[in-house]
């Protein structure tokens, strides 16, 4: 019984691109939303897109960017005209399909990671969100998700900043300073 | 006989032997990790390899460009991220088969196949170069635009959900990738007049964003049940199993070699495309499309894995590449003193069939890698989804900035992916998106040399389309496939047919 609900809630998530989720013959909850949504920002960018060349000519750079957005706002409302006339789903509700606790709660984390990034840097930043993370998602100790959080933390940081020698913000953490110390460490055991 | 010499280059020395060994194994990570792609692997590794010579610089780049398109299938399959574009057809049937449990029968087919696709490849690479790219000349603009346009519509029927969603994903797809100062005339596009969107959204924060982080947040609705015990019992499939589906990797990687040698288009259009040929000609699938049919893996990664030897053709013979990473491989013989181009297979024929040899053996360090390291590999989806899901957000984090060192790339990519679980939600496709956005730049500047070349005559322009049986037959695909997924096709059908099937 459970299996089989997980199951059917699984197909109304789109999995993959040839079972995209949804329901053909019902509406799930905030689906007009987010359908109205598309319409009115299918509207703005199609006006942004007629500015840029308007209707000149058919090799202007504004040809290929109208012709997109007016597909956009075109099939938007031909979606919104099907899915307004669909009637709703009675078995799930906005805050459990949509937006569950988890969910919102990544969102906002994701969100404070792109604030501190910049000032604190990328190693605090990412051991407070892979900490705070992995704790309230696993629900296990403190010491194990500290655990976990670091040791996660420095395998991609060896991965991306030694092997990949892509340099993040490196904030209030002494990084730079960090690996000169090991190289003169490793130069000095010669 | 001297070209044989030149083809045994590779395996006459053992640095060089090595080297491709290295770039293969080194590939298949890079291809599997999402945000890593082997274009940024391949133009990172053209400064470090700057110094050197050219053989052993080709060696290492041939390793991790035929590793890393076989790479991106393991992600696919075991967290349906896909690690690589080429790898997007590929998640469709192979993450559910990692659902039932099938995840090595999947990966070991997924590696077979490759072998046999990339094999394909580079026989015809070596075989029919000079063939194919005298025809490969002859398509004119408006026969890449009509490619492109038929690649978008292509996913759109791809999907199982609604046409209309899916040509809404690929229309938006061609306007994000219009979004930045127009390459012709230096005019800006659906910028806002922000400074920050003149330099264009950038597409891998696009795609990590809808592949990594939205498929991340739909697993968050699933943190409670246990992650799926992935039981590797075979990998090696069976002699049976890999004859069944010969006929099938065969076309695909005819497919595979066709797309990867046009010009641009590589192995992610030529796995959709590989897939959407399977759907179309597999009678009885094993199991229906996109719920883990085999025929959906064998098709696109014996089709991407054969465009990459397709995608040498138009190097080797015109200099133009025949996508983003032998793109770079053209910089990286520029380099080298080389001049790739019609005169390369003149002057230099040593060059030609040195690379021919080192694919193929990069095509055999695939086959052994990709049998022998599952396990250790598989161990990544037996982490609990508690801490997975906060480490793939991470990884995506850091793969969007590293690939311009840019904050704004992060939060689009964090933008995308919110919106992408949206979508996901209410059965957008995804893939269409993604297609749009590389294509979008193909299809605007050949719609744009094709009307300019008719003096914006649209007349003009239906009339050269029909006087090349190319350019025909490209039109009238694009068409039928958009008639084929309307109620008038079905209308259509039940009138011819409706009385015998009655």
């Amino acid at each position: 019984m459970n299996a089989s609900d997980d199951e059917s809630d699984r197909a109304r998530e789109g999995s993959s691109d040839a079972t995209p989720g949804g329901l053909p013959d019902l509406r799930r909850p905030g689906e007009l939303a987010f359908t109205l949504f598309l319409v009115v920002a299918s509207g703005i960018l199609l006006w942004q897109a007629y500015d840029i060349a308007g209707f000149r000519r058919l090799s202007s750079p504004g040809a290929i960017p109208m012709a997109a957005t007016g597909a956009m706002l075109l099939t938007a409302l031909l979606v919104l005209w099907k899915t307004a006339r669909k009637p709703l789903t009675t078995d799930e509700s906005l805050r459990v399909a949509v937006f569950p606790g988890p969910v919102v709660l990544m969102a906002l984390m994701l969100v404070g990671y792109g604030l501190l990034l910049k000032p604190l840097g990328f190693l605090p930043t990412s051991a407070l969100f892979l900490f705070i993370a992995i704790k309230l998602l696993s629900g296990r100790s403190l010491l194990f998700s500290l655990g976990i959080s670091l040791l996660a933390l420095a395998v991609i940081w060896l991965v991306f900043r030694m092997v990949f020698t892509v340099l993040m913000p490196a904030g209030i953490f002494p990084e730079a300073e960090m690996v000169q110390f090991f190289r003169t460490l490793l130069a000095g055991a010669r | 006989m001297s070209a044989l010499m030149d083809f045994l280059t590779v395996f006459t020395q053992p640095q060089l032997l090595l080297l491709v060994a290295i770039g293969t194994f080194a590939g298949i990570y890079v291809g599997a990790i999402p945000g890593l792609s082997v274009t940024m692997a391949v133009s990172i590794l053209i400064s470090f390899t700057f110094s050197w010579q050219v053989y052993p610089a080709i060696s290492l780049m041939i390793g991790i460009y035929m590793g890393g398109v076989y790479g991106g299938s393991r992600t696919a399959i075991l967290l349906n991220i896909p690690g690589a574009p080429s790898a997007i057809a590929t998640a469709l049937d192979g993450f559910p088969m990692a659902q039932r449990g099938e995840a090595g029968q999947a990966i070991g087919i997924t590696t077979v196949m490759s072998f046999f696709g990339g094999l394909v490849g580079i026989v015809v690479l070596a075989l029919a170069a000079p063939m194919l790219a005298g025809w490969a000349i002859r398509f004119q603009p408006r026969d890449y635009m009509l490619l492109a346009l038929l690649g978008i519509l292509l996913v759109g029927s791809l999907s199982s959900g609604s046409l209309l969603k899916g040509i809404f994903a690929g229309a938006l797809g061609i306007a994000v990738g219009a979004v930045g100062m127009d390459p012709l005339t230096f005019t800006p596009r659906l910028t806002f007049d922000q400074p920050l969107l003149r330099s264009g959204i950038n597409f891998v924060a696009v795609m990590i964003g809808l592949f990594g982080v939205s498929e991340v947040l739909l697993q968050l609705h699933h943190i409670k049940t246990p992650a799926v015990r992935q039981t590797i019992s075979r990998i090696v499939p069976s002699w049976s199993t890999i004859r069944r589906h010969l006929p099938l990797s065969l076309q695909s990687s005819g497919i595979g070699v066709v797309i990867g040698a046009l010009p641009g288009t590589g192995g992610d259009i030529a796995a959709l495309m590989a897939y959407d040929h399977a759907k179309r000609v597999t009678k009885k699938p094993t199991r229906p499309f996109g719920k883990g049919a085999i025929e959906g893996l064998v098709a696109p990664e014996a089709a991407n894995n054969a465009a990459v030897g397709g995608a040498f053709v138009p190097m080797m013979t015109l200099g133009i590449p025949g996508d983003a990473v032998t793109a770079i491989m053209i910089g990286a013989l520029f380099i080298h003193g080389l001049n790739p181009g019609p005169m390369l297979m003149v002057d230099n024929p040593h060059m030609f069939w040195f690379i021919v040899g080192a694919l193929f053996s990069a095509n055999i360090f695939m086959l052994i890698f990709g049998l022998t390291g599952i396990r250790l590999f598989v161990k990544i989806v037996e982490i609990p989804r508690a801490v997975l899901i906060p480490m793939i957000l991470l990884l995506s984090i850091v793969g969007a900035y590293a690939v311009n060192n840019s904050i704004s790339d992060v939060y689009w990519m964090l933008g995308f992916g919110v919106f992408g679980y949206f979508m996901r939600l209410y059965g957008y496709p995804l893939g269409p998106v993604i297609l749009g956005v590389i294509l979008s730049r193909l299809l605007d500047d050949n719609w744009r040399r094709a009307i300019i070349s008719v003096r914006e005559d649209p007349v003009r322009f239906f009339n050269g389309v029909f006087s090349s049986p190319l350019s025909t037959v490209l039109l009238v695909s694009v068409i039928l496939i958009f008639v084929s997924q309307t109620p008038l096709w079905r209308m259509a059908k039940a009138r011819l047919f409706g009385a015998r099937n009655a």
